[in-house]
């Protein structure tokens, strides 16, 4: 057993997971409350890492930035989120209000089309070319944790500690705040909800608010742990995120957290070791397949996810 | 009476169907031989201008257009740029190609750049008789056997490229342990397998590893590179991916450097501390001799962020222009006429000897592949 290559994979799926993750949250945040899948959510993901790109950008650049290099950070994680918040507001006002009482179809062929509209503005906006980050010349590789042979990044440190701050935060807001309460009674009985005196067209925008801010949050660390970014990322990301959702239990905010950094292991450790498990009839490339095994897997087997509870209807 | 108008009815579209295939001819074959009056003659660019290997095009095209200003200038001739992106997507580059067939002043094409645009777009050229004159798509199978009659290349192909990476890479960097990773395309699955396999009868242990040509994240690859590893071949045409690759093996502590193929030929972005890159033609920025062409095509720029990709694309369109231009001669030319005169070329170049092609449209002679050495983001050539 090689434990070298065994904890760098686990740094590695933890950093993707923690991505994941953050995506995972807002698709459960909506679903939760609206009981619809926002399939343009990876979009907004894409849009916060064009944010924090043209930030980096304006502040001089990574080889030469006008700022601290946190400060810097922070500043594109800021915009980024703000940017997301609004575009997620602006996609349930114009795409989802309208159809709030439609059937459940439409609002998702709209969120279809509203993830090729925010795709193809990107492209028309930026082009298709690969934008960097140059994050490597922004903090060095060799900048991180040592531990044995071991190094971790300092920037992936800095990817898996924002998540995690963002999911505890966000987790306080749900559990421990008066708008965490309204969202959790919207959730769980709309029209009960708005009779008992909440505001349920502001819960509705403020959850896209907070569920976007933080997909645009993970665009940025996206692009600062891997270095590029194009306006097709967020579809992959997208898809990831949904499949972390459903295998946490969509709608379950722990479930999210468990499910993002689920599938970030199972990818990393599909690609170290799938070539060795099917000795050497699937390489690296299939690690896809793996992650989509494990989603179809939970749709037959738990469909509820692991920590969604199984929907019960009264006859 | 219902079944004499059932008869008659499918005698009717047994009829319509037999004239419909009379008349009808692939789309592709609608103009095989159209005339052009030489006065508005354009060159179609088939490159991926967006998408990942965008600035390989960009490079391109603008090289192209300084030689296309440059041959007008000294020839009196009217040439223009028509564009076709490829985005790097051969569905899309099979779209653009039928656009130029069907284009009659576009009496040559520039490109494909990428060999994936070439196969899709050989058989439609050919059937057009529209000549085709790549500047950096090197897959050998675009001209072993001739399957594309009107395809010609400025550039050595990977026939040469295969072998002179595993010299390298056995002889001087004496590397014992490698590692190929492909980027699960028609350009680099080809060019991995025959490094791989000439490696491995030099006794040289290779391990390989696959990505897909969108990917931006190479750390798990990466942890599958063993600490005995020296060199981790990368047949990409992403240098940005490259680049990545690189620093993430330096993040992991890895020892092995990069050597890249000519897609991730890239002074701008592939950038690592310590690497090789080979390609198939001279980068000028690097080349003493080459300083006046390099000053004239400053003043033609606002921005010179070129590499090894510009200059041969400059040669792909200056040995078309004079094939249509001697095509001309009486007024008036066909685009297979265009095809013969190429056949004939013997054009002095700005990036190695004399252009001839041989019979398959290769360069007479093969030509050679650059390999730089790559120190701290700095290219040096060494071969």
């Amino acid at each position: 057993m090689d434990w070298d290559k065994l904890v760098q994979l686990i740094v590695n799926g933890l950093t993707l997971g923690s991505v994941y993750a953050l995506v995972a949250l807002g698709f459960s945040m909506v679903y939760g409350i609206l009981k619809l899948l926002n399939l343009a959510h990876g979009d907004v993901l894409m849009v916060g890492a064009f944010m924090g790109w043209g930030v980096l950008g304006w502040l001089g650049g990574a080889q030469d930035p006008a700022v601290a290099v946190w400060l810097l950070i922070v500043l594109m994680i800021l915009v980024a989120m703000v940017a997301g918040g609004f575009l997620g507001v602006a996609i349930e006002r114009f795409a989802y209000r309208p159809l709030r009482r439609a059937p459940r179809i439409a609002p998702l062929i709209s969120a279809l089309g509203v993830s090729f509209f925010i795709q193809n503005s990107v492209l028309l906006l930026f082009g298709a070319n690969f934008r960097s980050y140059e994050s490597f010349d922004l903090v060095d590789v060799e900048v991180g944790v040592s531990w044995g042979p071991l190094n971790i990044w300092i920037l992936r440190i800095v990817v898996m500690a924002a998540a995690l701050a963002m999911m505890l935060a966000l987790w306080i807001l749900v559990t421990r705040t008066k708008l965490g309460k309204a969202m959790r009674a919207t959730a769980f009985d709309r029209e009960a909800a708005a009779m008992m005196g909440i505001d349920v067209d502001r819960v509705i925008v403020k959850t896209f608010f907070i569920g976007s801010a933080l997909a645009g949050a993970a665009g940025v660390l996206v692009g600062l742990v891997f270095g590029s970014i194009n306006h097709f990322m967020g579809f992959g990301y997208g898809l990831k995120g949904f499949t972390a959702a459903v295998v946490g239990g969509i709608g379950s905010i722990p479930g999210a957290m468990f499910g993002g950094l689920f599938i970030g292991l199972a990818e990393a450790f599909s690609v170290g070791y799938i070539e060795d498990l099917t000795r050497g009839r699937l390489g690296s490339a299939f690690s896809d397949l793996v992650v989509f095994l494990i989603l179809v897997i939970f749709m037959l087997v738990r469909p509820q996810g692991i920590f969604g509870k199984p929907e019960v209807k009264k006859v | 009476m219902r079944k004499a108008l059932f008869v008659v009815g499918l005698a009717g579209l047994v009829a319509a169907a037999v004239v419909t295939a009379a008349v009808a001819r692939p789309a592709a074959q609608a103009a095989p031989a159209q005339i052009a009056a030489c006065t508005n003659v354009s060159l179609g660019f088939l490159g991926p201008l967006t998408g990942p290997a965008g600035f390989l095009g960009q490079e391109q095209l603008s090289w192209l257009r300084f030689g296309v200003q440059k041959y007008n200038k000294a020839e009196g001739t009217r040439f223009k740029v028509v564009l076709g992106d490829t985005q790097l997507k051969a569905p899309v580059a099979r779209t653009v190609a039928r656009r130029f067939v069907s284009d009659r002043n576009v009496m040559a094409v520039i490109g494909g750049s990428e060999s994936q645009a070439v196969r899709v777009s050989g058989k439609l050229f050919q059937a057009a008789s529209l000549a085709s004159v790549s500047g950096s798509a090197t897959a050998i199978d675009l001209t072993k056997g001739r399957p594309y009659r009107t395809f010609f290349r400025v550039i050595p192909n990977d026939a040469i490229q295969g072998p002179d990476i595993i010299n390298f890479v056995s002889r001087n960097l004496k590397a014992r342990n490698v590692v190929i990773i492909d980027s699960q395309d028609d350009y680099s699955v080809p060019l991995s397998s025959a490094i791989a396999r000439g490696l491995r009868a030099r006794n040289v242990n290779v391990g390989r590893e696959s990505v897909a040509a969108d990917d931006t994240d190479f750390s798990s690859v990466v942890a599958n590179v063993g600490s005995n590893v020296t060199v981790v071949i990368f047949a990409t045409q992403v240098a940005t991916a490259a680049n990545t690759l690189s620093n993430q093996l330096r993040e992991q502590g890895k020892r092995a450097i990069v050597f890249g193929t000519d897609g991730a030929y890239s002074p701008s972005q592939f950038k690592p501390r310590s690497g090789y890159v080979s390609v198939f033609a001279p980068d000028l920025h690097f080349d003493p001799r080459a300083r006046a062409v390099i000053r004239e095509y400053r003043r033609f720029v606002s921005k010179d962020t070129s590499g090894a990709f510009g200059p041969a694309t400059y040669m792909a369109g200056w040995v078309a222009m004079s094939a249509i231009e001697r095509a001309c001669a009486d007024g008036t030319a066909t685009r297979a006429e265009v095809v013969r005169q190429l056949r004939r070329t013997n054009s002095p170049s700005i990036i190695g000897p004399n252009i001839r092609f041989d019979a398959k449209g290769d360069l007479r002679g093969g030509g050679a592949f650059v390999i730089y050495r790559i120190t701290n983001g700095k290219y040096m050539a060494i071969r």
